[in-house]
């Protein structure tokens, strides 16, 4: 019950959203150049999925963001393990990481293309970059958060460490896991998308540039759209799995 | 006799450098199928007896001593902690067959076993529940059943039911006299409250702090098997003003 007034302001919200849209570009003749109608937008969308030249662009894209976020949160867990075991090697490490961390790691792309070329090695790069530090703080957050009693009881009962680390440390991390690898996954959309920017001639980030550049004004707001929509549904898909293994909170 | 502690100590080194005697020469004996009390003001070095007891800290000299083998493996010892504990993703019967699935137990047998002592702590309606679906109370039954589950030879508990309401307590506290009964198991428990000790134990260790150590040993001599009945009788209200002595 409580969800239909949500769902109405669902609906609602953006039909008058697109109809002040469409009021102001009539009302004050707007050049489309600058701002086209929402029926020129939804006319490109139509032609873009209907004419089927946007699927090889979507699909570059997504292979760029699945690759990033697989490698990157296997790195991400891979580090995040070791150094949660070994605090001596962390306080070590400690200050590089910071400041790897915290560089804009869209300063580095140049970088990644000078090292790693204009191919999709450089693009998967720069996506593994920004993946992979939220998801090792997550792990990192997350197997230290084991409250102490908990790992008394696993000494008591004498488990072995595999024991340990798979039936007590990793299922208690895995919340915190979930909040780095969700921000790591819409990381991953801008980082895929940022780096299609820079180089080539494929993915959505590509026709982003190809509609500035060429004042096709329709085609950059169906863009936009799209690539929005595409964030939504990649954080979902970590929302949905995230509540599935977390059933039990 | 279970467990002879002989003149063990146990002395920490704090960050500083410093070093804290949490328990000074401290001499015991657990007896066979006893319920044993520890009660002292906090700091006195209950959970650090309670520890080396169950081998989690090795003491800095004298020696733990049992009857028969040392325990060699977890299935010797139950510990019942303040906090239930639980693994909040598994279901009351799956944690409470935890530690026998570690051990190696089938998982028929291990089922088997679950099921009994969740009948035993009155939880055999909750098997499928989650723990986070379970009153303070009940979780920390389910975790005296994962202590109980694999029949170990000592049930350590440090402090189980401070963290409850005082009804919830008076009852888990028959329970837990029911529970003995029917297990025979030896428990050492520890607690802050004098009625918690003078009704459950046969014995009372009183503990004093700076430097931790027991200061008296009491044997409870009030009738068994206890019961409500009991806290009307002027031997329980005199054991209560005796234990208040000693602590002050
Ligand atoms: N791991 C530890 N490191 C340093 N000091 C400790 C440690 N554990 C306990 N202590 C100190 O030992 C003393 C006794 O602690 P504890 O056994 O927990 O007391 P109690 O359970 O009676 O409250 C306290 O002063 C406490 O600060
Ligand atoms: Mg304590």
């Amino acid at each position: 019950m409580s969800l239909h007034p949500r769902a109405i302001m669902m609906l609602v919200t953006p039909a008058v959203l697109i109809g002040l849209w469409w009021l102001y570009t009539v009302a004050f003749a707007i050049p489309p150049y600058l701002l086209p109608p929402p029926q020129a937008v939804a006319t490109e969308l139509w032609r873009l999925f209907a004419g089927g030249s946007i699927w090889p662009h979507l699909g570059h894209t997504l292979g760029i963001i699945a690759a990033g976020f697989v490698l990157g949160s296997a790195g991400g867990l891979a580090l995040g393990f070791v150094l949660a075991k070994l605090p001596a090697v962390e306080r070590l490490v400690a200050p590089y990481l910071l400041f790897l961390q915290t560089a804009p790691k869209i300063a580095l792309a140049p970088l990644f293309i000078l090292w790693f070329g204009l191919g999709l090695t450089s693009k998967i790069v720069l996506t593994v970059s920004l993946v992979f530090f939220p998801v090792m703080v997550g792990t990192i957050l997350g197997l230290r958060s084991l409250p102490p009693m908990m790992s008394e009881l696993c000494s008591i009962l004498r488990l072995t460490p595999a024991q340990r680390f798979f039936r007590v440390e990793l299922p208690s991390a895995v919340p915190e896991i979930f909040s780095g690898l969700k921000v790591g996954a819409v990381q991953a959309t801008i980082g895929a998308i940022l780096s299609e920017w820079l180089s080539g001639g494929t993915g959505l980030g590509y026709l982003m540039v190809f509609a500035g550049t060429t004042y096709k004004a329709p085609l950059l707001f169906a863009m936009v759209v799209v690539t929005a929509l595409l964030g939504i549904a990649v954080y979902q898909v970590l929302v949905l799995s995230e509540k599935w293994l977390l059933s039990w909170r | 006799m279970l467990i002879e502690v002989q003149g063990v100590t146990k002395t920490f080194v704090s960050r500083g450098g410093e070093q804290v005697v949490a328990l000074a020469e401290t001499t015991l004996d657990v007896q066979q199928g006893e319920f044993l009390t520890l009660i002292g003001p906090s700091g006195c070095g209950k959970s650090t007896l309670l520890r080396m007891l169950a081998g989690l800290v090795e003491p800095t000299s004298g020696r733990i001593v049992w009857q028969g083998t040392a325990p060699a493996r977890g299935s010797e010892v139950g510990f019942v902690f303040q906090e239930p504990v639980l693994l909040p993703w598994l279901s009351v019967l799956d944690n409470v067959r935890f530690p026998l699935d570690t051990f190696g137990v089938d998982r028929r047998a291990g089922d088997e076993a679950a099921r009994q002592t969740l009948e035993l702590v009155g939880l055999k309606d909750f098997a499928r529940a989650l723990p986070k679906e379970l009153s303070g109370g009940m979780k920390q039954r389910a975790a005296i059943a994962r202590a109980l589950v694999y029949k170990p030879r000592l049930v350590l508990m440090d402090e189980p039911f401070s963290a409850l309401d005082l009804l919830t307590r008076d009852r888990m506290n028959d329970e837990l006299l029911a529970i003995r009964a029917e297990v025979g198991a030896t428990i050492v428990f520890v607690t802050h409250s004098v009625e918690e000790a003078a009704y459950l134990s046969d014995r009372v260790a009183v503990m004093s702090a700076r430097p931790g150590q027991i200061r008296t040993i009491h044997t409870i001599d009030l009738p068994a098997p206890r019961g409500e009945a009991v806290k009307d009788l002027p031997a329980f209200h005199a054991w209560l003003s005796q234990l208040r002595r000693d602590l002050r």
